[in-house]
């Protein structure tokens, strides 16, 4: 049975009446995470295109508003949780730039000493970076159970895309977190490829979380990636329910990938006319203008802030380049913990 | 000393619930280790003692409470994950294989990963190709695991509850053949090392070396043996990974001879990596070519017959043995 229109029901949002709750430093915070974000992967590429960076490189650019409005919101003391795709919640999580940079450039100032590479970034709440497509989604599910286990406040949140839902474990973990009461954000990033293949060619229903999360006894939200206002409320919502009922909650975000799925893909499965009609859509551009509009910004402003956060990447670029290479020595280092 | 004489399974449940009177983050996760007290009871009366938050049954779900338990393990808690049997860990492989094994190290030494996964390991009685399996060979291949199979009561509660205080991931792995027998062990509590073989029986004309219910076979075989004079000393490796090399190249420098016995198969198995290391350690004292009894290269049939002929036996050990010293048996 092929799939009728997909009609999305974003969760509800007023952009004015939130600029006026969320406030000027939030806002202009949150602007500049995002271009810390976009920088940091544009520098980054350049980097893996010098040959400073190896092997595999998935960007985050085009969804920065997700993991931006979604920490702005929760808080860094709840458990995070990525796929590879995980540069920017480890940034925004406080890795800096140089320890992440170093990472990338195979240092032993990584953030992982130089072992983990650009799909293992960790924070002191950030479980990973996770290699395999839905590795981390038991791993969310566990963290969840522990913070029921030790009666701690909290919730674990976990990204996956949305190629993940075609996945068993998700399944397993959905059933077992809203069997056991686990307080679980799952948040599928569905920007539409995974890999080179399109959504509708994986996934047999859409849209994921409004339509699966009932079989599961969840709630399901679908958020506007593409939206950082929307997000915002989404996430809002999203956590302080999953604070009162302890539940898990299933959550699609739409969003787009401005690259291809990692460095080496060329994207010749997508028009460069499609491209560039979704990159009109930037979320970074489109938030600024919403701002600037309010009168929260000016141009000089927001060009300033853009170069400072270029100067903290291309700094971090330079840190990388003179810090030293793991001594060989450490290699057998660290396979078992004391 | 006061003892106790106990089976397999009690040596085992005795371990997990002194280390959860010691450690509240220790639980018990798996299938029907709750409220059906076990598959093969080694949870008994666990549930009533504990309570479900910490006797936790699971729907069928391997690799979905496998990854939950691993994300418990990284973030403060020390679970103790049942399985039913250890062919079902394949169900969770991804989760053991790319985040248990790999987590410490990956994480630049900022993510541990304390759980045991525990459970039977191997054949039991007929229960054909797919519940027969003996994983360590596979699970060996992977740093960061540490693999543990004892062959007595004794040695399995010392070693359950050094596996539980460890702080990396574990396979712990039993035989349901085993889960009957019998031994006087100390009441008191004592811990046994992980990473140290045991010379089981002491001898000088051969060395045997194997692990978990294959001791057992050895030991008949050595006092077969000893009818006809030859004296053998036996190794009991207890843990596989770290592999206690430094025991058995002792014994082999004393005996000249080696005989290495496992249940799982030939290709790539534990008895392919021993023998590699004792003629590294040992090539100037070998006095034989090692020998090894392992199970042929089919999958588990399930005839009693076809079973017997695949799988290590006493009479095969014997006959190594012999063909070693050069005694026509």
């Amino acid at each position: 049975m092929k799939q009728g229109p997909i009609e999305y029901h974003f969760f509800p949002s007023d952009t004015k009446s939130l600029i006026k709750k969320i406030g000027k430093e939030t806002l202009i915070h949150c602007l500049k995470q995002m271009l810390l974000v976009r920088n940091f992967e544009i520098r980054a590429e350049s980097a893996y295109l010098q040959g400073k960076v190896g092997g595999f490189f998935h960007s985050y650019m085009g969804q920065e508003p997700i993991q931006t409005a979604a920490v702005q919101i929760m808080g860094k003391k709840q458990w995070w949780i990525t796929s590879y795709r995980c540069h920017a919640l480890a940034l925004l999580l406080g890795a800096t730039p140089n320890e992440l940079m170093a990472e990338l450039y195979g240092r032993a100032t990584g953030n992982a000493k130089g072992r983990g590479g650009s799909m293992h970034f960790y924070t002191e709440r950030m479980l990973g970076g996770f290699g395999i497509v839905t590795g981390q989604v038991p791993i969310a599910t566990g963290a969840a159970f522990s913070m029921k286990y030790l009666k701690q406040d909290g919730v674990a949140v976990c990204f996956m895309g949305e190629g993940a839902v075609a996945q068993g474990s998700l399944h397993e973990s959905l059933n077992i977190a809203s069997l056991w009461n686990l307080p679980c954000i799952y948040v599928i990033e569905n920007n539409q490829w995974g890999m080179g293949t399109a959504v509708s060619r994986a996934i047999c229903a859409q849209p994921i979380a409004e339509k699966q999360a009932p079989s599961y006894n969840m709630k399901g939200y679908s958020i506007d990636g593409m939206d950082f206002f929307n997000c915002f409320a989404g996430f809002s919502h999203i956590f302080e329910e999953t604070k009162k009922t302890s539940r898990p909650v299933l959550v699609e975000v739409l969003t787009e990938r401005f690259k291809g799925h990692s460095i080496s893909d060329p994207g010749l499965y997508r028009s460069k006319e499609d491209l560039a009609k979704c990159m009109e859509k930037d979320p970074i551009l489109s938030f600024y203008k919403t701002l600037s509009e309010n009168g929260l910004i000016t141009e000089a402003e927001y060009e300033a802030m853009d170069k400072q956060q270029k100067e903290l990447v291309v700094a971090a670029m330079k840190f990388a380049d003179e810090s030293p290479w793991p001594d060989p020595m450490t290699l057998g280092e660290d396979v078992f913990a004391p | 000393m006061s003892t106790q004489i106990i089976e397999m399974r009690e040596a085992l449940r005795q371990a997990m619930d002194e280390e959860m009177a010691r450690d509240v983050r220790v639980f018990i996760i798996g299938e029907e280790v709750a409220e059906y007290n076990g598959a093969y009871k080694v949870t008994k009366g666990m549930l009533a003692k504990w309570g479900p938050e910490r006797v936790i049954d699971t729907p069928i779900a391997e690799e979905g409470f496998a990854g939950l338990a691993i994300g418990a393990a990284m973030t403060g808690l020390r679970p103790i994950v049942e399985f039913m049997s250890f062919n079902f860990s394949f169900v969770a492989a991804d989760q053991i294989i790319s985040n248990a094994a790999k987590m410490y190290y990956m994480s630049g030494s900022r993510f541990s990963v304390p759980i045991v996964f525990r459970g039977p390991n191997g054949a039991a009685a007929q229960v054909s190709s797919q519940h027969s399996h003996c994983v360590e060979a596979i699970y060996g291949n992977l740093p960061g695991l540490i693999i543990i199979a004892p062959s007595n009561p004794y040695d399995a509660k010392g070693l359950l509850k050094s596996a539980i205080r460890n702080n990396n991931p574990v396979l712990f792995l039993e035989s349901e053949l085993t889960y009957n027998d019998k031994m006087e062990i100390p009441v008191e509590e004592y811990l046994i090392p992980i990473g140290q073989a045991k010379v089981v029986i002491e001898g000088e004309h051969v060395t045997l070396v194997a692990h978990s219910r294959m001791v057992l076979l050895c030991i008949k075989a050595a006092e077969e043996l000893a009818k006809l004079g030859i004296r053998v000393e036996l190794i009991d490796l207890r843990t596989i990974k770290p592999l206690d090399i430094a025991t058995v190249a002792n014994s082999v420098r004393k005996t000249h001879r080696a005989i290495l016995v496992e249940e799982g198969h030939y290709f790539t198995g534990i008895c392919a990596e021993v023998a590699y290391e004792i003629q590294e350690h040992c090539f100037g004292f070998l006095d034989a070519a090692i020998k090894r009894i392992s199970q042929g290269e089919t999958p588990m049939p399930y005839s009693k017959t076809l079973e017997r002929e695949t799988m290590p036996t006493v009479e095969k050990i014997i006959a190594a043995v012999l063909e070693s010293l050069n005694i026509r048996g």
